[in-house]
């Protein structure tokens, strides 16, 4: 996938020389500003089109924000710092081992490594464990409460205030045991330990967004500076203790600025002024062939795990016809879709993304997604189906290119004998609104972007019949089918399978997302690729993307 | 010139100081509109905008003639994969990477494309329509609006004035293009009663709305000084009611001050068309205007210029042909301007 | 004369509580409006939401919801909802680009105002006169963010003169000025036009009063008959309009400005704010600008009571 594969060999030599200096550390005591790791200097600045939305690690919902706490808190566990499906291994964080996990699969069990310390100096308790698992239900972080609350033992009642603690969940200081009792198996457990949000924060963390000032963390960067929607500044964590597997860090400062012209941040980094471009930004169609013949060695695209679709809701007509769903899959012109979003899509139909464990490589059912698209199969479908010169309203959110393809969407509706208006609101107020079930939206644009490379997160979310929720639901096309209901519930469940393999999980995620596709259930549309572009000062071959969290800003290395 | 102050433009300033002073001074009498109509005649520049602004309007009043039987395209349709032959050469609308074919001067796409594969031509009509059908529907608002409250402020005075005059002290005070965007951003979730919230008419309710107080406080201060005069006692006099005075002896007496306001509100309305656009509340997709065709074009930069200048100087051209027209309106019915054209 | 102030000034107060609650209603009235489904976000839940809306009050009648807005933004403690920032903080650091952009424009519309306004007047009829004349006709029929993206491509983008947007801070002054000066030119072209315009009609009304006559009759020479008479007189309604024009972009009124130029002003805090229908800073900032534009607008208002009687018997 990317440009600078390394071999297993020189990944074994980081690994080996990464403990070894890991021990330098320890040995030493280092507690002052000297660095980890031999090469270290310089600062690096990185340009972001979009703020996150809070740098606080209990509220954040964006990649933006994710990318940025990921080198401030690291979670008892986390994701090995490699490029490409194997950066979705999940290895010991803050937690001394992969956890223990009972024969029931319901307790987990791990132990907090020894004489950690927060970027302030403070000791960490094995219970600031339990204080951030508590903080991010207060306050309340979204993700948490659709995951986790109703999982973890007790996390219900703490929520509605009938309790002051979470009950789930022991700790003991002085051994570091920590102890979660699940209310049923959760497959992705490991992986929802891997969540910043459960990072260890001091006791007397105020309980509420703090975003403008974040709590301290344990990891090799500390936030020295942050002016909110503007910029931010890490620096070296002073009180860092190295941890295998966790890069310590090169550059002793990084600045990231924000800014929404990208075409000034692409031209920034063309020119070496600005380090690296965000990798969840456009580059502007009209810089590409310059950066394409000017810095071709330090620009690619990067794959993501990210499926564009287009919700058809099975409630309503017209797409409670399944002639009319097909009409749609049949007649769209993937190709065109990618065209709008600047030649960064991989077109494609299936549910589950390409980098995701189950993603099919079989053939389309309806056709080849490479294809301008069908549109006289689609038209007689939607006359088949009954349903021609149905309304439909489309809806769809501004920023763009989203705007766009709705735009062509609608178009694409009316062409093929609906008769489509379009709908487009601010896109604060669009992912509430159409998940709203009083409004029974029919049909609009929709997306969905990895939490953890386990198919439970997309089918658990979007495609699960208990997921229908009045508000904030996601499975915007109301699909309540008993066979993806039981498969997925019980696939989701499977646990003590390698994260990043699943072992036999995966060929029943692949048959399940077969079905969901010949059942026509999501326009999807293809897949999300991004821009790797970097100043000609960056040392690519130390640079890890991974497609959670985006950058490692502790592989941001000067050559 | 200069009528409603900074009016629609980026911000709201005040009335102009100048109208207060001399709003109360236009004559009475019937004789003045063939006195304006000659002097406007003899204005030369005026008349060449308004011809202008004539044959703008009808260009896009013939956009489907255009759409049908020169680009044979609508204003929605998406290109985005065909080509087209240019030069005997095969062209992509829409390249691979995402850019738009520029302006290629055959009937099909003439002016170019934008990103989704649509003709800028067609569209560039369309939008036209749209912007002016906008500007037209708001200006009645605004003037219908302040006719009634300016007189009925203006000649009632007392509590009636108060209250009017704080509730157009309201909307004044606003910031012209926060109150617009707001109202355009929440009636574009779900509208409100009759208003759909994709339909035109939410931007038109909207600029309309925000230029009352412009246009109504010059007319109530010009009907506080007809008040005085006395012929209105005459009226009074007479038992003629209210309404009836105001609509058969106080109304004639300001028509000239509306005629002036009507083409500068139609200029700035569009203006503020655009701005609202650019901000995201104005005309909504995929319907264009030329608000939101250069608003979608800043986005682009510098990937098409094309798309920022086609409908970025059809704008310019409109609106200045209003205002240059409108000023010559306004120095024909304004007695000063005797003053001036005696020099 | 004392009991008009006091009412007027007292109308004013009350303009500005109904701006405030207009402001509230639009956004918090609004179907699929909800505030806590916009905090809570794209997976919120009925136990989150009801969390959130115990949280921030959203479970409180309107007016208790109003109340207590206020008193956090009188008191400076209010929060956003979409970040938790404090608002005003907020505001304070956008006010060195907004301030920086008004300043610097203010005196450019202004001094150019007045020179295209004298020179058109004093020229009247002629080359000088026709050519401005077009010009300032131009000026208000541009959009300023359309001229804003001209001057972003083809005098940043192409000949890399300035930069393509952003705001440097005043601490690198030649940064600062580089960034600034497309900003100023944009914003001004309108204002430059509306003023010239003004001056010009005002200056040959007042040509012909008496007190002119008057003193060339004396032998005053027509330069000092220009500055000392008629300019001093004209120019009384151009500085009022800059006053509010003035209060108007201090407040964050230049948000077409500040946003196409990527400024991070108030202007362009108001309109992302908008956007995420983020109710307390659009309701700070309105009242802000509102603010500046009621008290100036109360002072236009007395100083012509204190002119014509009329209005303040009858007002």
């Amino acid at each position: 996938m990317r440009k600078h594969p390394r071999s297993a060999l020189t990944l074994a030599l980081a690994a080996v020389s990464v403990i070894v200096l890991a021990a330098c550390g320890s040995s030493s005591k280092s507690s002052s500003s000297s660095p980890a790791t031999g090469k270290a200097s310089g600062s690096i600045t990185i340009t972001y089109g979009t703020a996150p939305d809070t740098l606080d690690p209990d509220a954040f919902q964006t990649t933006q924000a994710g990318e940025a706490d990921q080198p401030v808190y690291i979670p008892p566990y986390t994701y090995a710092e490699t490029n490409g499906i194997a950066g979705t291994q999940i290895i010991p964080g803050l937690a001394t081992a992969l956890p223990q996990i009972s024969a029931d699969g319901k307790t987990y069990t791990f132990f907090f490594r020894k004489g950690l310390r927060y970027s302030t100096g403070q000791p960490v308790h094995t219970s600031d464990f339990l204080t951030a698992v508590e903080r991010s239900i207060k306050i309340p972080w979204p993700l948490g409460s659709a995951f986790l609350v109703p999982l973890i033992v007790g996390a219900k009642d703490y929520e509605s205030g009938k309790s002051n603690t979470v009950s789930g969940i022991t700790t003991n200081d002085a051994t570091g045991q920590v102890t979660i009792h699940l209310t049923a198996p959760y497959g992705a457990f490991e992986n929802a330990l891997a969540f910043q949000a459960y990072s260890p924060l001091p006791k007397g963390t105020p309980m509420k967004d703090l975003s403008s000032n974040p709590p301290p963390g344990v990891g090799p960067y500390k936030f020295s500076s942050v002016v909110p929607n503007v910029s931010y500044t890490e620096v070296k964590n002073p009180y860092w203790t190295p941890i295998p597997g966790i890069q310590s860090g090169y550059a002793n400062q990084i600045v990231a600025k924000i800014s929404s012209n990208t075409t000034a941040s692409a031209l920034s980094v063309l020119n070496n002024s600005n380090d690296v471009f965000d990798w969840a930004d456009t580059i502007p169609p009209s810089l590409l062939p310059q950066i394409q013949s000017q810095a071709s060695d330090r620009y690619q695209k990067l794959k993501l795990n990210s499926t564009y679709y287009f919700f058809m809701n099975q409630k309503a007509k017209p797409f409670s016809s399944m002639l009319a769903r097909e009409a749609v899959i049949v007649g769209l012109n993937r190709p065109a879709l990618a065209r709008l979003g600047s030649g960064f899509f991989t077109p494609g139909c299936f549910f589950l993304p390409p980098l995701m464990v189950g993603h099919p490589p079989s053939s389309c059912p309806f056709g080849d997604p490479n294809s301008t698209g069908d549109i006289a199969k689609a038209k007689m479908l939607v006359q088949q189906s009954g349903m021609a010169g149905q309304p439909v309203t489309v809806w769809g959110e501004e920023r763009s290119p989203r705007r766009q393809f709705v735009d062509y969407y609608t178009s694409f509706l009316n062409q093929i004998g609906f008769k489509a208006t379009e709908k487009i609101i601010a896109d604060a107020t669009y992912f509430p609104t159409v998940g709203n079930l009083k409004l029974n939206a029919q049909t609009g644009f929709d997306d969905y972007n990895q939490d953890f490379p386990n198919p439970i997160d997309f089918y658990g979310l979007l495609l699960a019949g208990d997921a229908i929720t009045p508000t904030g639901n996601l499975n915007h096309s109301q699909v309540n089918d008993p066979v993806i209901n039981s498969k997925a519930n019980q696939l989701g469940t499977l646990f003590k399978l390698p994260t990043s393999s699943l072992g036999s999980a995966s060929s029943q995620w692949t048959t399940l997302d077969e079905y969901t596709a010949a059942k026509a259930y999501e326009a999807v549309f293809g897949y999300l690729e991004a821009p790797e572009f970097v100043s000609n000062r960056i040392d690519q071959s130390a640079l890890v993307f991974q497609p959670i969290n985006g950058y490692w800003y502790n592989t941001f290395k000067l050559k | 010139m200069a009528v409603g102050g900074s009016t629609g433009t980026e911000l709201s300033a005040g009335v102009p100081a100048e109208l207060l002073v001399e709003a109360a001074e236009l004559p009475a009498g019937i004789g003045p509109y063939r006195l304006a109509w000659r002097r406007l005649s003899r204005n030369h520049g005026a008349l060449f905008f308004g011809v202008i602004f004539l044959v703008i309007v009808v260009l896009c009043l013939l956009a489907p003639v255009y759409s049908s039987d020169i680009a044979h395209t609508g204003p929605n349709d998406n290109h985005i994969t065909e080509q087209i032959k240019i030069g005997g050469k095969l062209t992509y609308v829409v390249s691979t990477i995402g850019l738009p074919i520029g302006p290629t001067w055959h009937s099909k796409f003439f002016l170019g494309a934008d990103p989704n594969g649509r003709d800028i031509a067609v569209r560039l009509l369309y939008g036209g329509r749209n912007s002016l059908e906008v500007g037209a529907v708001a200006t009645l608002i605004t003037i219908v609006l302040a006719a009634i409250i300016g007189i009925a402020a203006g000649y009632f005075r007392g509590w009636t004035d108060g209250l009017l005059m704080r509730a157009l002290d309201v909307i004044w005070a606003f910031p012209v293009y926060i109150l617009g965007v707001a109202l355009g951003v929440s009636l574009a979730i779900s509208g409100i009663g009759p208003l759909r919230g994709n339909s035109l008419m939410v931007p038109a309710f909207v600029i309309g709305v925000v230029f009352v107080p412009y246009v109504a406080k010059p007319i109530r201060g010009q009907v506080l000084g007809l008040r005085e005069r006395e012929f209105i006692d005459a009226a009074r006099v007479q038992g003629l009611s209210h309404v009836r005075i105001m609509a058969s002896e106080i109304f004639p007496n300001i028509a000239s001050t509306i005629i002036v306001f009507i083409p500068l509100m139609l200029a700035n309305s569009i203006l503020l068309e655009a701005g609202l656009s650019y901000l995201g509340a104005g005309v909504q997709p995929p319907n264009p205007s030329w608000g939101t065709m250069i608003a979608d074009g800043v986005a682009n930069i510098p990937a098409a210029i094309h798309l920022v200048l086609v409908p970025g100087i059809m704008l310019v051209i409109a609106v200045l042909s209003i205002n240059v027209f409108g000023d010559g309106v306004r120095d024909a019915l304004d007695p000063r301007a005797k003053v001036r054209i005696a020099r | 004369m004392a009991r008009f102030v006091i009412r007027r000034l007292l109308a004013a107060v009350g303009v500005l509580i109904a701006i405030s609650v207009v402001t509230f209603l639009i956004f918090q009235a609004i179907p699929n409006g909800d505030p806590a489904q916009r905090i809570g976000g794209r997976t919120a839940n009925a136990a989150e939401l009801a969390l959130i809306r115990h949280e921030w009050g959203f479970d409180k009648p309107i007016y208790v919801q109003y109340i207590k807005t206020m008193g956090k933004i009188l008191s400076g403690t209010v929060v956003s909802y979409s970040q938790n920032l404090n608002v005003l903080d907020q505001i304070r650091q956008g006010l060195p680009a907004t301030l920086s952009l008004a300043i610097g424009a203010g005196i450019i519309w202004l001094g150019l105002g007045i020179l295209f306004g004298v020179i058109t007047a004093v020229r009247a009829g002629r080359f000088a006169d026709r050519a401005l004349t077009v010009l300032a006709f131009i000026g208000v029929s541009s959009p300023p963010f359309f001229l804003g993206a001209l001057a972003i491509y083809y005098v940043g983008y192409k000949a890399n003169i300035i930069p393509l947007g952003g705001y440097s801070s005043l601490s690198h002054p030649w940064s600062w000025f580089k960034h600034l000066i497309a900003p100023w030119l944009v914003l001004s072209v309108l204002f430059i036009g509306i003023y010239s315009r003004v001056l010009r009609s005002t200056i040959l009304d007042i040509q012909h009063e008496d007190y002119v006559r008057t003193a060339r009759a004396k032998g005053l020479s027509e330069r000092q008959v220009m500055v000392r008479h008629i300019l001093r007189n004209s120019l009384i309604p151009i500085i009022s309009l800059w006053g509010l024009d003035f209060a108007q972009v201090i407040g964050g009124g230049a948000i077409l400005t500040e946003s196409v130029f990527n400024l991070h002003g108030v202007g362009q805090f108001a309109a992302q704010s908008i956007q995420r229908l983020d109710v307390p800073p659009v309701l700070v900032i309105t009242m802000l600008t509102a603010f500046f534009v009621v008290l100036l607008g109360a002072l236009v208002d007395v100083i012509y009571a204190f002119l014509d009687p009329r209005i303040r018997l009858s007002g």
